[in-house]
């Protein structure tokens, strides 16, 4: 609105893709007060859940247009405007954790090519960065437990980005939905197996009323991160050290989210198992097995597009290089935890 | 005057009433995907795609021939108690400031939007079959033309009605079953009258 | 004049605009917009560079480009994306499939049926006419979702069957319009739907929660119905022979069987398919239509003009609920950019009210918009403004919207805008008069207050049959 004091602190309306009661609204809201605290009350956000304003998978167009300043979202959600969308989040899983992929989006080139998808290919009037690195999301909620790829053909089930067109290639019906209308989705029957992040999403959507069998670990999604949309215009019209606590507010929260998540992750992973009746599973090996062999039909695909095989070369020499030391140097936690806990773990 | 009239009475019917068809193919194309989803355990991933697709495009071109035919629900306690002119009045009134704002959005921002969809072959996220939804954004640039026709129609009639101080009522359509029984009810009421 | 100032004056002008009748959908999108307009103008900016062009005297080009900003405001992106919100929703693409299996039901020729057999039935209960043309409602309300033709089928059908048997004027109409407008309360009812569209209420708990009040609410009209033809047997004398047959059982039977068991086939595909989480509400719809289409087919009533007319009805039913939906998205988001929802939240929390009296309150004032609105613009415009109070005063959606659902059943009865009545005093006999048939209305509204009072003080009315298929 019009007559905007000098002193008065800049509003960023900010909408989100998660409904007012998930728990990722906390996330952002931690991105919130670091960004107001650092900036000394110059900055305010408004904060708002999905579909205050646009629908939680059109927020890259409001944004876009403006109507939003800001989004906090996932970059598979827009993937029906180019599927190289999903490699920022939802892409082959070569190896790497969403730490790593993040250290790509940084480090390893992957900015140059966001910049290039959204700009110049997509023509989009948007910046955007990554934050939280997100802990690899479970195969998700069943109705009856599944032994196998076989129990698992023809199902129909809930993902996003490439992570639907991987299901299809192993047989099973994808729908995609926002997160807040999977479990309505689930009593309509619009859809009878789904996943969607982690445990205390699932807790807070009420997954537990409408499935019992939980399967952890996948390759459908082991590598997302938190995508940060602004409005360019808006961005470009900040004062620089404005513009700086924005971007590095992403950094600030995607060590907090962390923290945060392993705490609530664990605890509400607990409650389900503990207070729900939800039967906790490893996802069996011959579906993960099955999965990579999906992904490189997948590749194979995607690679006759000139920009996805560059963004994937370039995230597998990232992989090879990167995960290679990560995972020679990684200290055998598996060991120690069942040397302290023995027989907790079922892997 | 009267002419024009007829004549976006016509597009609009012609326009709404094609796409209504599309509810038959809506009901036959939902009732197949049940059949292969819960009889054969074989869905298919265009089904739901298809069904908005075909919903919203039968409301969205349906608008200008419901505007024809005074379809559009009215807070009309107050209003049907006045004189045909001074509902007119009101009427032309409220078409100028009230409506064509919102349709020209329609055309041109739609336009905007759904250009920007076509260049780069939008498709749905609802399903990794990849339904285009680029021609379905530019549904709202053709509904919103139609809309602005009508509205032309319909300035026109409130004119015409300021003049003669009688409606020009749209020709003949269906009717709501509960309108043609109380219809067939006042000419059965006349025609004892008469004899 | 502050923000929520703006977006409270947005609210006072919307209702008077509504008051002069104009089309509801095209006014609140302009409301939308006009405030929309101003919400999303930044003057700061173009005030800057107005002073820019003046100082560098900018050239005409330049210029222009300063006059396009005006028309270069957010509000009209918004709008665009709110009618693609619309659009692709999923809970709306139900609503011409169950329009379209409505109107093909009615054309089917059903009622007659159902309300002979039963007339015949139910000869020796006291208010045979009145208990037959009730349950014939009642019935026929699990197949459609809209009101209207039920009223006016059964005002030619069973009016003049009832006042012919010298049934009390008033008694008889209040019956007709009492049991026509169950189609709105009953599953599949279009206003559960276009509820659950506005408040995101999941619309199978709606429909599970919505069948027993309105199985309840049938169950009060019929105890009015018969006590009353007890109590007073004159305004409900028993039929003679000559009106209706004695019939003997075996026949009557047969008769239930043939009239009522397709009816029913086609009322459990749907409702159970859609209760039991085996098809979603749109597949569940397509099914009913494809099974009304094949029933009508069966009963030798499908003719192509009859299915013409009603895809034609479907289109336009459809574009004004859709229509409404595209304006009233829009208006809300700029209400609520405004702080207009916070203003009227916070303005109702420092009442400081106890949930009852809350509750009450909102229920009275959507019964007060009854008098003069229709069901639609008080879902679509209105009880989104209560919508955002529940949480605070911890009262669940779904229940809400079923005591909404029951009251807005009284919008069709209450003058001035009392759609039911109207319908039939159009086809009812001229010696009918409104007046006759507002006095035989007011007993059933006091049963719908009776229903609301029992749902409320048993909740389980609502919640027993969604809990039993969904849990928690
Ligand atoms: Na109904
Ligand atoms: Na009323």
């Amino acid at each position: 609105a019009p007559a905007v004091l000098a002193q008065a602190p800049v509003v960023v309306k900010m909408q989100t893709s998660w409904p007012a009661s998930d728990i990722w609204m906390d996330f952002a809201r931690q991105y919130v007060v670091a960004v107001e605290e650092m900036s000394g009350g110059r900055l305010k956000i408004d904060l708002l859940p999905a579909g205050a304003v646009v629908g939680a998978f059109q927020v890259l167009d409001g944004v876009n247009d403006g109507v939003i300043d800001a989004a906090h979202s996932v970059s598979s959600y827009w993937y029906g405007k180019h599927k190289g969308a999903s490699f920022f989040g939802t892409g082959p899983v070569f190896g790497g954790s969403a730490t790593t992929m993040l250290g790509w989006y940084y480090q390893g080139g992957g900015q140059e090519l966001y910049r290039e998808l959204t700009q110049d290919i997509l023509g989009l009037n948007v910046y955007g960065l990554f934050g939280f690195p997100m802990p690899a999301q479970p195969f998700g909620w069943f109705k009856k437990p599944i032994n196998g790829v076989a129990d698992i053909q023809g199902i129909k089930y809930r993902t996003v980005g490439l992570a639907a067109d991987l299901m299809q290639q192993m047989g099973m019906s994808v729908a995609q939905l926002p997160g807040g209308e999977i479990v309505p989705a689930m009593e309509r029957g619009v859809i009878d197996a789904f996943e969607f992040n982690n445990p205390s999403s699932d807790l807070r959507f009420g997954t537990a009323d409408v499935a019992t069998n939980y399967y952890l670990s996948s390759y459908h999604q082991a590598s997302e991160a938190f995508e940060f949309l602004f409005n360019r215009d808006f961005m470009d019209d900040l004062d620089p050290d404005l513009q700086a606590i924005l971007r590095h507010g992403v950094d600030a929260s995607a060590a907090s989210n962390t923290y945060f998540a392993l705490d609530n992750y664990s605890a509400d992973l607990k409650k389900l198992q503990e207070q729900l009746g939800v039967t906790v599973y490893r996802t069996p090996k011959d579906i993960l097995a099955a999965q990579l062999v999906a992904w490189d039909a997948l590749i194979e695909t995607l690679s006759k597009d000139d920009y996805m095989r560059r963004v994937m070369e370039s995230q597998r020499a990232w992989v090879e290089r990167v995960t290679y030391y990560e995972l020679m140097n990684a200290a055998d936690l598996g060991l120690a935890y069942n040397h302290y806990f023995p027989g907790k773990l079922a892997i | 005057m009267i002419g024009f009239i007829r004549l976006a009475d016509r597009l609009s019917g012609w326009f709404g009433k094609t796409f209504a068809w599309l509810i038959l193919l809506m009901t036959f194309g939902t009732s197949y995907e049940v059949f292969v989803r819960y009889v054969l355990n074989a869905p298919t991933p265009w089904a739901f795609d298809m069904s908005f697709i075909m919903y919203g495009t039968l409301f969205l071109m349906a608008g200008a021939y419901t505007l024809s035919q005074g379809g559009h629900v009215r807070g009309d306690f107050v209003y049907r108690l006045w004189k045909p002119r001074t509902q007119a009045a009101v009427d032309l009134v409220l078409y100028l400031i009230f409506f064509f704002p919102g349709v020209l959005a329609l055309i041109i921002t739609g336009w905007k939007y759904s250009s920007r969809s076509w260049s780069y072959g939008e498709v749905s996220i609802n399903s990794p079959a990849g339904v285009p939804i680029f021609q379905f954004k530019s549904v709202m640039v053709a509904a919103g033309l139609l809309l602005a026709i009508q509205g032309v129609a319909q300035i026109f009639r409130c004119v015409l009605c300021l003049r003669t101080g009688e409606w020009l009522r749209a020709e003949k359509d269906v009717e709501e079953t509960e309108e043609a029984l109380i219809h067939q009810r006042e000419q059965e009421l006349e025609q004892r009258a008469h004899s | 004049m502050t923000d929520p100032q703006v977006a409270l004056l947005m609210l006072g002008l919307f209702i008077f605009v509504v008051f002069l009748g104009f089309p509801i959908a095209f006014t609140l999108m302009a409301m939308g917009i006009g405030f929309g307009y101003f919400a999303y103008f930044d003057g700061d900016r173009m005030w800057r560079a107005y002073n820019r062009l003046s100082e560098t005297a900018g050239a005409w080009d330049q210029w222009s480009d300063w006059i396009a900003g005006f028309f270069n405001n957010r509000i009209f992106d918004l709008f665009i994306n709110q009618t693609y919100t619309v659009m692709s929703n999923e809970v709306l693409t139900a609503v011409p499939l169950f329009l379209f299996m409505g109107y093909i039901v009615e054309r089917a020729n059903i009622v007659d049926r159902l309300f002979s057999t039963l007339n015949v039935a139910s000869k020796n209960v006291p208010g045979s006419m009145g208990v037959a043309a009730l349950i014939t409602c009642a019935l026929f309300a699990t197949a459609t979702g809209i009101v209207g033709a039920v009223v006016t089928l059964m005002g030619l059908l069973a009016l003049p069957a009832m006042l012919k048997a010298r049934y009390d004027k008033s008694f008889a109409t209040g019956i007709i319009c009492a049991g026509g407008t169950l189609g709105i309360l009953i599953p599949p009812s279009i206003m559960l739907i276009v509820y659950a569209a506005a408040s995101g209420v999941s619309i199978v708990r709606l429909y599970a929660g919505a069948l027993l009040p309105g199985f309840l609410l049938v169950g009060l009209y019929l105890i009015y119905v018969v006590g009353r033809s007890i109590l007073q047997p004159s305004s409900a004398p028993r039929p003679t022979d000559d009106e209706v047959p004695d019939v003997p059982l075996g026949r009557v039977l047969w008769m239930l069987a043939t009239s009522f068991f397709p009816l029913a086939v086609l009322i459990l595909s749907v409702l159970g398919s859609i209760l039991f989480g085996l098809a979603t509400p749109t597949e569940a719809a397509s099914i009913g239509a494809l099974g009304g289409i094949l029933l009508a087919v069966a009963y030798r009533a499908l003719t192509f003009q009859r299915l013409r007319e009603s895809v034609y009805l479907t289109a336009r039913t459809t574009a004004m609920v859709c229509w409404l939906f595209v304006g009233s998205y829009t208006f809300s988001s700029v209400f609520s950019y405004l702080g207009g929802e916070q203003v009227i939240s916070e303005f109702v929390t420092g009442l400081n009210l106890s949930p009852l009296a809350f509750l009450i309150l909102a229920q009275l004032i959507i019964f007060l918009l009854g008098w003069p609105l229709e069901w639609s613009e008080i879902i679509i415009i209105f009880v989104p403004i209560f919508l955002p109070l529940l949480a605070h005063f911890n009262i669940d959606p779904l229940f809400f919207g079923i005591l909404v659902a029951l009251n807005l059943q009284t919008s069709f009865l209450t003058p001035p805008m009392a759609m039911s009545a109207y319908y039939l005093k159009g086809i009812a006999p001229p010696e009918v008069q409104l007046t006759d048939i507002f006095r035989g209305v007011m007993p059933f509204l006091l049963m719908v207050f009776i229903a609301m009072a029992i749902v409320y003080a048993v909740p389980d009315v609502v919640y027993y049959l969604p809990n039993l298929v969904y849990g928690r």
